[in-house]
């Protein structure tokens, strides 16, 4: 577990959109490290990364079996309300980012808006 | 308790020039999810797309806005709906006449202790989410 505020460093680890399928796809089953790079469009150094910064957020715990260190997705501090928040609220902010670019002139699907 | 997010966006124009961007299949399919059918009636069916995930809902309220951008024009679209698997949640879109243009505020609200009784409330269901869910969000703010 980080020393900062623990809610501030979940927030901070959700906001990564490959990190939130990072933790949906270790939620559905442990993983190692391997196993992710095979199932996610990056790079096993990438998981690398992501995964070292969810285990920091202490959304993450490892647990060794033999030589594989399988990722499992911790119960703490990642309450059902703060992961609903986190991952609702970067859902919107991706939605509304899309919005806001369309919304500049000369952008936008077929027919302009004004 | 009620699990809330809010978020807001300023965008150019009035709101009447805006809500096509939260009625329209081919806007909301370019922004909201990949593809949406809403029946904009209350009660109407809506209906979204997210890759392969199908989310089933239903239409709360829809308001549109008055033309022009006088202070106090709202315009705002209510609708429920649910992933596979989630709670239903109840999503507020709002557009807000002020200064230059017009400010995009959005609501998600989970109400839970109500829907883990009740499942989804759809209209005709003895709950009736039109008559409580304005309520909850009340009591949330």
């Amino acid at each position: 577990m980080s020393d900062r505020d623990p809610a501030g460093a979940v927030f901070e680890a959700l906001a990564d959109p490959m990190r939130r399928r990072l933790l949906q796809t270790i939620s559905a089953s442990p993983s190692t490290a391997t196993e992710l790079a095979g199932e996610l469009p990056i790079s096993r150094q990438a998981v690398a990364k992501h995964l070292t910064a969810l285990s920091q957020a202490g959304l993450l715990e490892r647990e060794r079996t033999g030589r594989d260190v399988r990722y499992r997705v911790t119960p703490e501090p990642l309450s059902d309300a703060v992961s609903w928040i986190a991952n609702v609220g970067g859902q919107w902010d991706e939605r509304l980012a899309r919005l806001a670019a369309l919304s500049e002139p000369a952008a936008g699907p077929a027919r302009p808006l004004h | 308790m009620t699990d809330l997010i809010e978020r807001e966006l300023s965008l150019p124009g009035t709101p009447a020039q805006l809500w096509r961007a939260l009625t329209d299949p081919e806007w909301l399919g370019s922004w909201l999810a990949d593809e949406v059918a809403l029946e904009l009636r209350p009660g109407g069916e809506a209906r979204f797309r997210f890759g392969d995930e199908l989310r089933d809902g239903w239409v709360e309220e829809v308001s549109p806005p008055m033309p022009g951008s006088a202070p106090g024009t709202t315009g705002r679209l209510c609708f429920w709906w649910q992933a596979p698997d989630e709670t239903a949640s109840r999503v507020t879109l709002e557009l807000i006449a002020g200064g230059d243009g017009t400010t995009l505020r959005v609501i998600e609200a989970r109400p839970l202790e109500v829907l883990d009784l009740v499942g989804l409330p759809m209209p005709g269901n003895a709950a009736g989410g039109a008559r409580y869910g304005p309520a909850l969000i009340a009591a949330a703010g």
